[in-house]
């Protein structure tokens, strides 16, 4: 297999978005409303690079990996796999799967209970047309890969009778079965034990040095992103609030949901510092029409309540949606609309 | 399986033994009996003797031979019936389930029906459409049998099958490309295992009591041994008022032992299929001995003072 | 807030399962917690964490049983209570009222099908049949904004309340009848980052108002350095380390604690591959003979695999650790890494 050239993007995805039609809160005859999980994701995975999606929970970061791998399908936005716009209005194929993989986060929770590792471990290679004597060679292969010898031994166990840690790497091993350029990775960690989770980080960085591969990492734990990532994207609500070409949004975060993410983070080293409280209600509190983030924003000016603010630069190779960092004109231009907006509301009152 | 073992539960093993018994019987039912069950020149209404260990019916026939021969017709109808209630209700059941949508709703619409409908009536009008020849097939009246039967399973099964659809390894498996048969009856159909086996005692046991109502009720060819038709013989005959109980008796009874049976090896079920259940759990047994009280109250737990001899184990 | 000691362990043992099929869950564990300190207990899978403190609270489940030790408390106003001899009514006199815990996931905790305003009123009608139903409302009504939350929550149902929010319910239930000790079980692991922040502050100031002592499990380790005043360390049911959580953190003794510590990645400094502990959390059916560690253990010698380090306070100090290492029989010099640091700076793992 050919490698790809390191830094190629492999899979990109154009503005997606994916909203959810849910019931309103009213009980049985209120209206339905449409919750938008994922909007307006620009992402590009690129070939032997990681990229940490950092997030809450509701934030959007798992349906985001669920999008690009295809397993749900986009309410608006395009997928650009191998520079080749994917037809979103088919189903997903085995040539896909081939390409593009997914790990999820419960280790037990993703291996059949009732099925031996060995089964979960060789129908990968079965659909994906190794033929039929030389799959036994190939999960062999593929459990040396991830550091699980001897390979026999885990083939013939339940997954019951494993650790979090090593199913894990079984997932994992399951995944790179079918030989994919990219592998999204949900939250692959946050189940395991704290001392064998870096375990399991060092074998993706390797995996991703060695085979070239795209990797997605998702995670609420920051830290962990900065450890593996080399490049990072900040959820907030379904959209991408910032992100850095490399890890420098994480020493000098410029967006205040990323200052707040990273002052809540515990760290001893920091004894005794100042704790940046922001009000309560969680991701679910987020405000539709102008900045998500606004209702719980220390720093909040009065325009981010009513508008949407834009993706801007603020250091070399580093964005953030925030209009406390838009240039003046910006902001103006948007002063100046909302006044015009109010005067023609006020004359047609 | 590779590792397959006796189950460890003492009701389970009774369960079994039972089964185990009845299935002899139907096999070899037929060379044990001592008589042929239609010849009529014994003495008439005789209660149990030496030669005739369940006794005589009025028209002079051997009880235990009619016992004995009609064991293989009511266990082999009955098992049928049973199965292929089973595979119906899987199938619409698992699919259902799974695929969702339209079908689902479909599925679901002719459950609730084949559910909503009187079993017994529906199999009577059933048979009576039946061709005369056709009435002792087993095989016929089996399925008869079992187009009654399966809608409860099949409930249950899409319930079942509902809620593994969103499980983990599902979703796992359709991300490698598994096609949605395949994981059907590859990925959930094995975790389906214990209630299904559940579902296909429960259905068995159904089918005799419906079986032997409907040989009760006169409704099947009476020419046929089978526990039901001794029924139907002993009821229009008046034996309960009589007080033949040798006659009466023991047919009831051996339902009532297979129900039995069956119901035992349900208990354990779910210990010897699910793998993870197979390690085993607390011993009443070792409880007793360790002096713990036989119910621990949930907020007290038990304090047992032994000499405690830390380290490995 | 004296420097009473409010709870009393000595060489406490507890097996799940009876006979020969038993498995000891926590090994000879034995401390004690002063009044209105807070206790850190760290470990992961297998550690017996949260088997010590149920099961020191008699509210262990089948197949729980404790086999062995002495658990004294000392309460207000009942001096002396030995919770392992006492009767279900005696621990029930005492049980919330004295000691209450907070549970791991608040979900499953709260019953879904009963509004807020119900549990806390059942809790409150069970302990002080004094109380009228007004005051009871108005007492729910204090609880909620001792935690930060608005009275009109005590209408809803737990699904309609957020994660935290729950978690803040279940503190305010727990802190009902202003208890004495607080067991927290991982009561922030299920919530984000930010959520966990606020409520660890809150607790603080909480305790500020009200003097409870506190016994807080987690595995994340970086937390409890902040939270905590001591930390104790488990390992396959036993303690392998316990020091004032700052020294902790500073000067680990044991390599277990150095491994662990090393686990979580920094969020600022240096960018280097660390490489948390090899192997697998231990295996409570099949431990090995001597330290439970040794298999993993980078350092181990033939010692350790043969016998089991008692847990040894290092003299001078509130630092007790259990490590043939740090043993007097122990001639050898000790690592680098498990030796007193004096500055953070000075090299090593970190």
């Amino acid at each position: 297999m050919s490698q790809v050239e390191t830094g190629k993007t492999l899979l990109e995805a154009k503005a997606l978005s994916r909203h959810f039609i849910v019931k309103g809160d009213g009980g049985f005859f209120s209206k339905r409303k449409s919750i938008a999980a994922v909007e307006g994701a620009d992402v590009a995975l690129r070939a032997g690079k990681i990229l940490a999606v950092v997030g809450e929970s509701g934030s959007g970061k798992s349906v985001l990996a669920r999008l690009l791998s295809r397993i749900v399908s986009p309410t608006s936005g395009e997928l650009v796999l191998n520079g080749e716009t994917v037809d979103l209005k088919t189903q997903r194929d085995l040539a896909y799967a081939s390409q593009v993989q997914l790990v999820l986060q419960d280790p037990f929770a993703a291996m059949n209970p009732v099925r031996r590792v060995g089964h979960s471990l060789e129908r990968p290679l079965s659909i994906h047309g190794v033929p039929e004597d030389e799959i036994s060679a190939r999960a062999h292969e593929i459990l040396e890969s991830v550091s699980l010898t001897p390979p026999q031994q885990f083939l013939d166990r339940y997954p019951h009778e494993l650790s979090g840690g090593q199913l894990q790497r079984i997932n994992i091993a399951r995944a790179l079965a079918v030989k994919p350029k990219v592998l999204l990775a949900d939250e692959p960690i946050s189940m395991l034990d704290v001392s064998v989770r870096l375990g399991i980080l060092n074998l993706l960085r390797s995996l991703c040095d060695d085979k070239n591969l795209a990797i997605m990492y998702i995670t609420h734990d920051i830290a962990s992103a900065r450890y593996i990532a080399d490049e990072v994207v900040v959820m907030y609500a379904g959209q991408i609030v910032e992100r850095s070409n490399d890890t420098s949004l994480i020493n000098s975060p410029q967006h205040p949901y990323t200052q707040l993410l990273i002052a809540s983070v515990p760290d001893p080293t920091k004894l005794g510092a100042e704790v940046v409280k922001a009000p309560s209600g969680g991701a679910a509190a987020f405000n539709l029409n102008g900045c998500r983030f606004s209702p719980r924003c220390s720093q909040a000016l009065a325009m981010c309540a009513t508008n949407e603010p834009p993706m801007v630069e603020v250091a070399p190779g580093q964005h953030a949606k925030c209009w406390l960092h838009a240039s003046d004109a910006q902001r103006a231009s948007v002063t100046i609309s909302n006044k015009s907006k109010n005067e023609m509301e006020s004359k047609n009152v | 399986m590779k590792h397959l073992q006796l189950p460890k539960s003492l009701k389970v093993r009774i369960g079994l033994a039972g089964l185990g018994m009845f299935i002899l019987l139907t096999i070899i039912g037929p060379w044990i009996a001592p008589y042929d069950p239609n010849y009529t020149g014994f003495a008439q209404n005789a209660s149990p003797s030496w030669n005739h260990l369940l006794g005589t019916t009025i028209q002079g026939q051997d009880v235990l031979s009619q016992l004995l021969i009609g064991c293989r017709s009511t266990m082999v109808v009955s098992f049928i019936a049973g199965f292929l209630a089973t595979i119906i209700s899987i199938v619409i059941g698992v699919a259902s389930g799974y695929v969702g949508g339209k079908a689902d709703e479909g599925l679901s619409v002719l459950s609730n029906v084949f559910l909503a409908i009187p079993g017994l009536p529906l199999l009577i009008v059933l048979n009576s459409y039946l061709p005369a020849g056709q009435q002792t097939n087993p095989l016929v009246i089996g399925s008869v049998i079992a187009l009654t039967g399966w809608a409860w399973g099949a409930r249950v099964l899409r319930a079942q099958t509902l809620s593994l659809r969103d499980r983990d390894f599902v979703e796992a498996a359709r991300i490698i490309g598994e096609k949605r048969v395949r994981i059907m009856f590859g990925e959930i159909g094995p975790n389906l295992l214990p209630i299904l086996t559940s579902s296909l005692l429960f259905t068995i046991l159904y089918a005799v009591g419906v079986y032997t109502t409907l040989a009760f009720l006169g409704l099947t060819n009476v020419s046929t041994w089978n526990w039901g038709t001794m029924l139907y013989w002993a009821q229009s005959n008046n034996a309960g008022l009589a007080g033949e109980w040798w006659w009466v008796g023991p047919p009831g009874i051996m339902i009532a032992l297979i129900g039995t049976s069956l119901a035992l090896i349900n208990f354990g079920i779910d210990e010897f299929i699910n793998p993870r259940l197979r390690a085993g759990g607390v011993s009443a047994k070792l409880r007793r001995a360790s002096g713990a009280p036989r119910r621990p109250r949930l907020g007290l737990t038990p304090v047992l003072h032994k000499s405690t001899e830390a380290g490995s184990r | 807030m004296t420097d009473k000691t409010i709870l009393e362990v000595q060489n406490f043992d507890v097996d799940y399962g009876y006979g020969d099929a038993a498995v000891r869950a926590v090994s000879d564990v034995s401390f004690t917690l002063g009044a209105s300190k807070v206790l850190g207990v760290a470990g992961e899978s297998g550690s017996g964490k949260s088997t010590l403190v149920y099961g020191l609270t008699r509210l262990l489940r089948e197949p729980g049983v404790i086999v062995g030790g002495e658990v004294k408390f000392h309460l207000d106003g009942e001096g002396e209570f030995d919770i392992l001899s006492a009767s279900e009514e005696e621990i029930r006199k005492i049980r919330w009222s004295h000691i209450s815990i907070v549970l791991q996931s608040a979900l499953s905790a709260l019953n879904p099908l009963r509004r807020i305003g119900r549990e806390f009123d059942e809790v409150l009608r069970v302990h002080d049949a004094n109380l009228s139903k007004e005051q009871r409302r108005e007492r729910s009504e204090e609880l909620l904004a001792l935690v930060g939350l608005r009275p009109d929550r005590l209408r809803r149902f737990p699904h309609e309340l957020s994660g935290g929010q729950r978690q803040r319910i279940m503190i305010a239930m727990a802190l009902a009848l202003r208890p004495e000790l607080v067991i927290m079980d991982e009561p922030t692991t299920a919530l984000d980052v930010v959520t966990q922040r606020e409520i660890v502050s809150e607790l603080a100031e909480l305790r500020r108002q009200l003097g409870f002592a506190m016994i807080f499990i987690t595995h994340d380790l970086s937390l409890l350095v902040e939270l905590a005043d001591d930390i104790m360390v488990m390992y396959a049911g036993q303690i392998v380390e316990r020091a004032p959580a700052k020294e902790l953190h500073d000067a680990p003794r044991h390599p277990y604690t150095l491994g662990l510590m090393n686990s979580f990645p920094p969020l600022h400094g240096e960018r280097t591959e660390l490489e948390g502990i090899p192997g697998s959390p231990p295996d409570l059916k099949a431990l090995p003979t001597g330290c439970p560690f040794s298999p993993r253990c980078a350092f181990a010698m033939d010692k350790c695999r043969q016998e089991r380090p008692p847990l040894v306070l290092e003299a001078g100090t509130e630092h007790s650790v259990a490590c043939w290492l740090h043993d007097s029989s122990y001639q050898g010099a000790v690592p680098v890494e498990l030796s007193k640091r004096l500055a953070k700076n000075s090299g090593g793992a970190q």
